[in-house]
């Protein structure tokens, strides 16, 4: 039989996991990472690069990779026109049209770029089964996560990427909720529990009951534009300020651009686990590649202070999934963390202050969402009846009436399956077709909300005015994805409905997606082992790195380090640093064996020192 | 129609053509999910009579039973009929379920299956009783006189002082609604029990419509106290 596999397509990273004999697992790559970047790189003739490898081609091919296009799912480019100036790749598509990213001299649809993402992730989880011995090891199916405030177009245009990777979508489910299945599965208890899922884009909170292994959403919130990408951008924008200031580069190059990036990431990395670190950002590339360009030391107070206002936005949805659940603070039982950018103190602490109590994080944040999407996927081809998700729907579904207001037929938090119908009638004699516009959203004004799609009633009967009944029935499906039927009562005649999607790909157009994707290269094999050990490097450098960064360095080096041995370390560094951009696999795994050698012992008296901290129940900054 | 009739109506299965009973979701003779049928109502699909009075925990487990025999996520590997009366039948129990847990939609729900006309959209105010009328036109004079006052630069504490007293009145009319709302159920609910007369069981529901409708003018009037309130 072939495999079924639960995938988180996240903004910043992805990952696939499935249900094994000892329960669901996470899938690793060669060097024992979960996680795949969501970036994807077109090289020379058209080789796509995905995951690692994009990430460090985001330094050198700056114009040719893209990162965060979770961002721009099922959107048009009118919607993003604002965003794209914070992008260094390149966001076009024709007005009323759908988005496309510009990589080199070609363009792509955000489904085509996810759709390279969910083949390495195929290609991933397919490796680790022939390796097992699996006889039929190939992956067809998949359940797939998507923010659970993501609307219709965005859930459609995931369910599109999945089919143009060649993956048959058993069912989209919301990330919060395949959380809690997977927390669930541990606790196996009955209760009311606030999943908080804070990731690299999207807000969601959602507010589930608990009973007899039924997980049924009552209410769900968030924000499909919040994440800890804001944050980044908040320290991006206060680095190129300061740089500004001090080097007349107020508008840096896009290679610069994501060095400053990757430092603000790493130093907001850092101060989750320490109280003061440093943002150093050196030049990405050329001959002064490595040249320190800014250095500032940034202590969490200040760090806190700077992204408080974006932390302070994820605490409206809460409140409005709570009023809507009907509940208090005090009954939620428990508060469960999810999402990267949970990680942070500050975000813990305002989770533990909304809810009156410290938040649940035995779980890794990261993975728990794909670990959900495995049991689901098992649920659904098992036939095991154990466990059940009931969601709802984030967001009212409604149609236009006359003079732009919406008149809503699906309430949000509803759950799915739901359905809803309307009744249409003729305004002029023998009138046979009308005009019905879908929207999606809260608020009263048709321009407000969100255009799912226009349809055209035709075939109506000819008939004097208002005569004919028109039954529209609105059907939300089990992806939370809607489809529409409709008859005219008096004749029972089944009208046919073209679908023009607002902002999204028609059958056809996947169907050429499909077709064109195999076109692409994927890189070869050699490519293959070059890019696996490149990526062990940069485990080694970051590990480096990370441990010069500490504070504690300084105290340890006269204390505990030999003479000479920090110049050596530092001197590995740079000796690997320098021939990660060449293709000689020999030579990158000859530095980083150096690098891994030099480095043991720092590695040892660091944690030792760790390990002291602990005991003496003291802070490490504080030793 | 009485509700006992109902039940009687039959379904076929679509696959082995037995026949089934209305409230049934299996095919008694080949156990396939039947497709969902025209004729039921939201109490018969729960296995519940067309009573007013719901114990919710115990909807709550039928919602949680009946959404575990037949949630689209169990009929993956099933026939294309199958999938399609799965979904539709996992659709309807979840409207059903949001219709019958609140007791004034549940009510307005039982008004239209027992063939009354709709309620609560466009109440006149010719048809509110006559003391109602004059309690509207009351607030409603009174709450002129308060913007007027406002406008003449009266302090919060007065005008608030004057809605309070403007309030007090609706807001006991509305607490003697809900206590003969409640009356009105449990009427309903002997009724049915003791098979009483179509005749009776109409002008019980003639009432319980005629009270949903003064209810409904006497929320928006609280509502509007409530809008100057925040003004104030």
């Amino acid at each position: 039989m072939s495999k079924v596999v639960g995938i988180d397509l996240g903004t910043t990273n992805s990952l696939v996991a499935y249900v094994g004999k000892d329960g669901p697992l996470v899938i690793r790559d060669g060097s024992g990472d979960g996680l795949l970047p969501s970036i994807v790189s077109l090289g020379a003739n058209d080789v796509v690069y995905v995951g690692r490898e994009a990430q460090r081609r985001l330094l050198t091919e700056p114009l040719r990779t893209v990162y965060s296009v979770k961002r721009f799912m099922g959107r048009g480019s009118d919607d993003v026109r604002d965003e794209a100036r914070l992008f260094p790749f390149r966001l076009r598509g024709e007005a009323g049209g759908v988005v496309r990213v510009g990589l080199g001299d070609r363009e792509f649809t955000p489904p085509e770029i996810s759709a390279f993402i969910l083949r390495e992730l195929k290609r991933r989880a397919e490796e680790h089964f022939q390796e097992q011995g699996e006889f039929d090891f190939e992956v067809d199916r998949a359940v797939i996560t998507v923010p659970a405030y993501f609307n219709d177009a965005q859930r459609t245009a995931t369910r599109d990427a999945g089919r143009i990777a060649g993956l048959e979508v058993l069912r989209i489910i919301n990330e919060p909720t395949a959380a809690s299945l997977a927390y669930g599965l541990d606790q196996r208890k009955t209760g009311t529990i606030a999943v908080y899922d804070f990731g690299g884009g999207t807000f969601d909170i959602s507010i589930l009951r608990v009973e007899g292994g039924v997980f049924q959403v009552l209410a769900t919130n968030g924000d499909t534009h919040l994440g800890g990408d804001d944050i980044d951008q908040l320290m991006v924008a206060l680095v190129t300020r300061e740089m500004g200031a001090g080097m007349g580069a107020a508008d840096p190059s896009p290679a610069r651009l994501q060095a400053i990036r990757q430092a603000v990431i790493q130093a907001k990395w850092d101060l989750s686990e320490r109280a003061d670190t440093e943002i150093r950002v050196t030049e990405p590339g050329g001959g002064d590649a490595g040249a320190p360009m800014f250095r500032r030391s940034l202590s969490r107070d200040e760090f806190e202070r700077i992204i408080r206002p974006v932390v302070e936005r994820t605490l409206g949805p809460c409140r409005l999934a709570m009023a809507d659940a009907g509940l208090e603070p005090a009954q939620i039982d428990e508060a469960v963390l999810v999402g990267g950018s949970t990680r942070i103190p500050l975000v813990r602490r305002s989770v533990q202050e909304l809810f009156g109590r410290p938040p649940h994080t035995g779980l890794n944040p990261d993975e728990v969402v794909a670990l959900g999407a495995a049991i689901q996927a098992h649920i659904m081809v098992s036939g095991s009846r154990d466990m059940l998700l009931l969601d709802v729907t984030p967001l009212s579904l409604g149609i236009e009436t006359m003079g732009g207001a919406m008149s809503k037929i699906i309430l949000r938090n509803s759950t799915i399956p739901a359905s809803g119908t309307e009744m249409f009638t003729t305004f002029v004699d023998n009138q046979t077709a009308v005009d019905i516009h879908v929207l999606q959203g809260e608020r009263e004004l048709v321009s407000d909300n969100r255009s799912l799609a226009r349809f055209k009633l035709r075939g109506i009967p000819p008939m004097p005015a208002g005569l004919p009944r028109i039954q529209v029935r609105f059907q939300i499906d089990a992806n939370g994805i809607l489809s529409v039927g409709a008859r005219e009562l008096r004749t029972a005649i089944e009208q046919t409905i073209e679908v023009k999607p607002s902002y999204g790909l028609t059958d056809e157009e996947v169907e050429r997606m499909l077709l064109e994707s195999f076109e692409h290269a994927e890189a070869d094999v050699e490519a293959r082992f070059l890019i696996e050990v490149r990526n062990e490097a940069e485990t080694v450098l970051r590990a480096t790195e990370k441990s010069l960064r500490n504070p504690d360095l300084a105290v340890a080096a006269t204390t505990d380090l030999a003479p000479g041995e920090l110049a050596a370390i530092e001197s590995a560094l740079a000796d690997l640093r320098s021939v990660m951009e060449s293709n000689n696999r020999a030579v990158i795994e000859q530095k980083t064996r150096v690098l891994n050698d030099v480095t043991r012992h720092l590695a040892e008296v660091m944690m030792n020192r760790g390990v002291r901290a602990a005991l003496t129940g003291r802070n490490v900054n504080g030793i | 129609m009485s509700s006992e009739a109902r039940t009687l109506t039959l379904q076929s299965c679509r696959h082995c053509g037995a026949g089934a009973p209305a409230q049934v979701h299996f095919c008694p003779q080949c156990d396939r999910i039947l497709t969902l049928a025209r004729h039921g109502d939201y109490f018969s699909f729960f296995g519940l009579p067309r009573k007013l009075t719901i114990d919710l925990a115990d909807l709550e487990q039928r919602f949680r039973a009946l959404s575990r025999q037949f949630h689209p996520d169990y009929f993956y590997n099933a026939s294309t009929p199958e999938r399609l009366a799965s979904l539709e039948r996992s659709s309807y129990l979840n409207d059903a379920f949001r219709v019958l847990k609140q007791p004034l939609d549940r009510a307005e729900y039982l008004l239209k299956v027992e063939g009354l006309p709709s309620v609560g959209r466009h109440q006149d105010a010719k048809e509110l009783p006559a003391g109602v009328l004059e309690e509207v036109f009351a607030l409603n004079e009174e709450l002129d006189d308060i913007r007027a006052a406002r406008e003449a630069g009266a302090t919060p504490d007065q005008l608030m002082a004057r809605l309070d007293a403007a309030r007090r009145p609706v807001e006991e009319r509305a607490a003697r609604q809900e206590a003969q709302l409640e009356a009105l159920f449990s009427r309903w609910d002997r009724q049915v029990d003791e098979k009483s007369s179509p005749d009776v069981r109409r002008a019980t529901l003639e009432s319980l419509r005629d009270l949903i409708q003064e209810r409904s003018y006497i929320a928006n009037l609280i509502a509007a106290v409530n809008r100057e309130r925040g003004e104030s």
